[in-house]
């Protein structure tokens, strides 16, 4: 395991034009991530995705499309301050690679930046969204973040 | 430990972990139980101060415990510690995992539907 990133591989039955749009349009992201998105999957487009209800203390997270060439590669930086510029150091870098394979599309999911944005703030950001969404939650894992969480804020 | 303090050391843990000699460093104590920057430095192309230098920081973040042995020091890996630095990046991994098996179902279903779309419209289909 390189530590530093994430990478993730699944094989999926259906083309690389269906599981790029299902990767990269706001649409889609709805249904697999965060209850809210807008951006234009577009590089460069800068945008938010939202856990949680926007108007009811919901958390809204900056988001920044770095590339997109349909249907090989889309990438975005998540977790960025909302005043700063996109860039290594400040986000998390997550990179989806499809290959045809088959009759279907072997998707590669990486994200790094953990070691650049300093462990326990990317690593929080993240359990913190996990925690909202409903997904991978274990209170006993958190537990132990929620004091510096209440630190920080 | 201050929450400040706390937040400080796992920054400190994630960088000492994040260099490829110190990894190795981990790998050989974990195989071979215990070892000094002497022995180390026989089974790894750097030099023996190199490696104790490594040692020092992996020492300084608790991954490491050490007890005198002679004019030198041996060192043995805290599992705890280092368990604690891989469960923290297999939660990360385990939400990632959780979110690619959701897009793997909406990408199929999506896939399956226009097939279906296909097979009710023979005149278009081959």
């Amino acid at each position: 395991m390189e530590f530093g990133s994430i990478e993730r591989e699944i094989y999926v039955e259906a083309s690389p034009e269906i599981v790029f749009e299902v990767v990269s349009s706001p649409d889609h992201l709805k249904r697999w991530w965060p209850d809210d998105a807008r951006y234009d999957p577009t590089p460069g487009s800068v945008g938010e995705i939202v856990f949680g209800d926007r108007d009811a203390g919901g958390t809204v997270v900056p988001f920044t499309v770095v590339d997109a060439r349909p249907p090989r590669t889309f990438s975005f930086r998540w977790t960025h301050p909302a005043d700063e510029v996109a860039a290594e150091g400040n986000s998390l870098l997550v990179t989806f690679d499809l290959t045809p394979s088959g009759g279907g599309t072997l998707l590669r999911m990486t994200e790094t930046g953990f070691r650049e944005m300093g462990w326990e703030v990317a690593v929080l950001e993240q359990e913190y969204q996990g925690h909202l969404t409903g997904w991978d939650f274990y209170l006993s894992r958190l537990a132990p973040y929620v004091a510096t969480l209440e630190v920080r804020r | 430990m201050s929450p400040a303090v706390a937040e400080k050391v796992d920054d400190d843990l994630w960088s000492a972990i994040g260099d490829p000699t110190r990894r190795l460093v981990l790998d050989l104590l974990l195989v071979d139980g215990a070892g000094t920057a002497t022995t180390l430095s026989q089974q790894m192309p750097v030099t023996r101060q190199a490696v104790a230098k490594h040692l020092g920081v992996l020492d300084r973040v608790g991954l490491v415990r050490a007890t005198p042995a002679g004019r030198e020091k041996r060192y043995r890996v805290d599992e705890a510690q280092l368990a604690r630095a891989a469960a923290q990046l297999s939660s990360v991994g385990s939400a990632w995992d959780a979110r690619l098996r959701r897009i793997k179902r909406i990408a199929e279903a999506i896939q399956r539907s226009q097939q279906d779309q296909q097979r009710d419209r023979p005149d278009r289909g081959e």
